[in-house]
């Protein structure tokens, strides 16, 4: 199997250097700083709306604690051909062997890992700074959602990564899929609150199931009291995680052949 | 400070604006969208508060814009490589990025007004202003008060090639202490951090001049509000200039400038 292992070297040292590059330019205290500072801020900011209209305030700090993964993952993912471009280095990417996918997905694990724990974080706080009561909370199912959650919001952040290769910029389409949730994943108002159009495109989105698991954990269900049908939360985080990253080797390949055939991979 | 300087720097900013105007779609997206969760989470209660949350949106819109714009603004520039030609001219770094502040402030103005049409159009929420000259008196300081706190961090976009950082960690405590979209009364004890920030000051002096039956912050009235608001801006420019002076001279000593 030379193929796999050649890609899986390409993806392992495509990972090394993405942490070698941002701990190059940030030092890890301002890195976590960055990590964990805004998810806070967010969850009480929200919090506080929810309390001076009259809403539940735990219901939204669980929903941003979730969604705190918005911004890590979907922002920093999405972000990487526009950084490719700006240091000048996409071009010379696009000319080795190995394919673009191997190598974005590579350079993507560690903005996957950093909403895991984005997410984890925010829980923790959830609980220690924000009074979130989780007597009952089911850890291991918890940390099957987050894990879950990683890896389905990853697909998404995937798909949204290769646009940037051929548009000048990928950050006006992740600033709308890193903020969308607020609105349509029940992070902060439950979706039903929604129009019949915005409740389907919720449904699309694996934050909403993130969102719905992660309430569900907190409240002491288990993973197969969220994995009864294939429309619970569990099994839908999963099928939309692999429909993403197929959809994103797809259009991975699209964008950059149509990049490559326009002469647009450099211009940003 | 040179004004001849300041001046074309905003023109050259409008001019990198125009260039390439999809820039303004990023910043605007966040607070338009904290905007409709207001409007959402507010559904049930009264046209005041309703109102509280569109005015409330076009404040964290500026302020979404002249965050992000300033910062990119430096980092640009390091990027491009223009930042020591800049360094180098008879003009101080601070006038340049004074300039393009007040450019990205003023184009916040247009974040704001999108919030306020999204508003009508969509949520066809009714934003009768109560008085319309001082409250739009009040926006346009508001707007100067944004413009000089990203003056002073324009200051350590500078300093740092990690910029990114600092914006992302500033972009939610002006929306947080600035009570643009929840009175500051309800920060309780945290309450006392608001009243250090200009735009607080500029928050309620629009509330006062745009809602019928607001509760201001104090019982001083609008000039109060106005009187804090100036002293709080001349501060942060100050700060700011001081920040610039400083910084300047220890990138020069250390040519630590063009590193990224």
């Amino acid at each position: 199997m030379p193929f796999v292992s050649d890609r899986m070297r390409v993806i392992r040292s495509s990972f090394v250097m993405s942490i070698h590059d941002t701990f190059t330019t940030v030092r890890p205290s301002i890195w976590i700083i960055q990590l964990i500072v805004p998810s806070l801020f967010a969850m009480f900011f929200f919090s506080m709306m929810a309390t001076w209209a009259g809403a539940d305030p735990e219901f939204v700090i669980i929903g941003n604690a979730v969604q705190s993964i918005g911004i890590t993952t979907i922002y920093a993912v999405a972000g990487i051909p526009g950084t490719q471009k700006h240091i000048g280095t996409m071009t010379s990417l696009a000319v080795t062997p190995s394919s673009l996918f191997s190598i974005f997905f590579g350079m993507s694990i560690f903005g996957i890992i950093a909403g895991f724990m984005s997410i984890a974080v925010s829980l923790t706080a959830a609980a220690f700074i924000f009074g979130v009561n989780m007597a009952s909370i089911n850890l291991f199912s918890a940390v099957i959602v987050i894990v879950l959650t990683a890896f389905s919001v990853g697909g998404i952040s995937m798909t949204i990564s290769s646009v940037g290769i051929y548009l000048r910029t990928s950050a006006i389409i992740a600033n709308i899929a890193a903020y969308i949730g607020l609105v349509l994943c029940g992070v902060n108002f439950p979706v039903s609150d929604l129009p019949g159009w915005a409740q389907t495109i919720a449904h699309c989105h694996p934050l909403t199931y993130a969102v719905e698991a992660t309430r569900g954990a907190v409240n002491g269900n288990g993973i197969m009291d969220m994995a009864s049908t294939w429309s619970d939360p569990i099994p839908m985080m999963i099928i939309l995680g692999i429909i993403f990253i197929i959809v994103s080797l797809l259009t991975f390949g699209f964008f950059e052949k149509l990049s490559r055939n326009s002469s647009k991979m450099d211009t940003f | 400070m040179n004004i001849k300087a300041v001046s074309w720097s905003f023109k050259h900013q409008a001019l990198q604006f125009i260039a390439d105007p999809q820039w303004i779609i990023p910043s605007i997206i966040a607070p338009f969208l904290f905007t409709v969760v207001a409007l959402y989470m507010y559904g049930d209660v009264d046209g005041p508060v309703v109102l509280t949350a569109v005015l409330g949106g076009g404040v964290l819109g500026m302020w979404g814009n002249t965050l992000f714009t300033s910062g990119y603004s430096v980092s640009y520039d390091r990027y491009n490589g223009t930042i020591e030609p800049i360094m180098l001219t008879p003009t101080h770094l601070i006038d340049v990025i004074a300039g393009r502040c007040i450019w990205n402030t003023f184009i916040g103005l247009l974040n704001a007004g999108l919030v306020f049409i999204a508003a009508q159009v969509v949520f066809r929420v009714g934003v009768n202003v109560l008085d319309p000259l001082p409250f739009f008196l009040m926006l346009a300081m508001t707007l100067l008060a944004l413009a000089s706190i990203g003056l002073m961090f324009a200051a350590l976009y500078v300093l740092t090639r990690a910029s990114f950082v600092i914006m992302t960690i500033m972009e939610f405590p002006i929306y947080v202490f600035s009570g643009a979209l929840f009175p500051v009364s309800s920060l309780g004890s945290l309450a006392p951090i608001s009243y250090f920030l200009a735009p607080t000051w500029g928050v309620d002096a629009m509330k006062i001049a745009g809602i019928a039956g607001y509760e201001s912050m104090t019982s001083f009235g609008i000039l109060f509000d106005v009187g804090m608001m100036i002293f709080l801006m001349l501060l942060y420019v100050a700060a700011g200039m001081l920040l610039f002076r400083t910084i300047e001279r220890n990138i020069r000593e250390s040519g630590t400038l063009v590193r990224y």
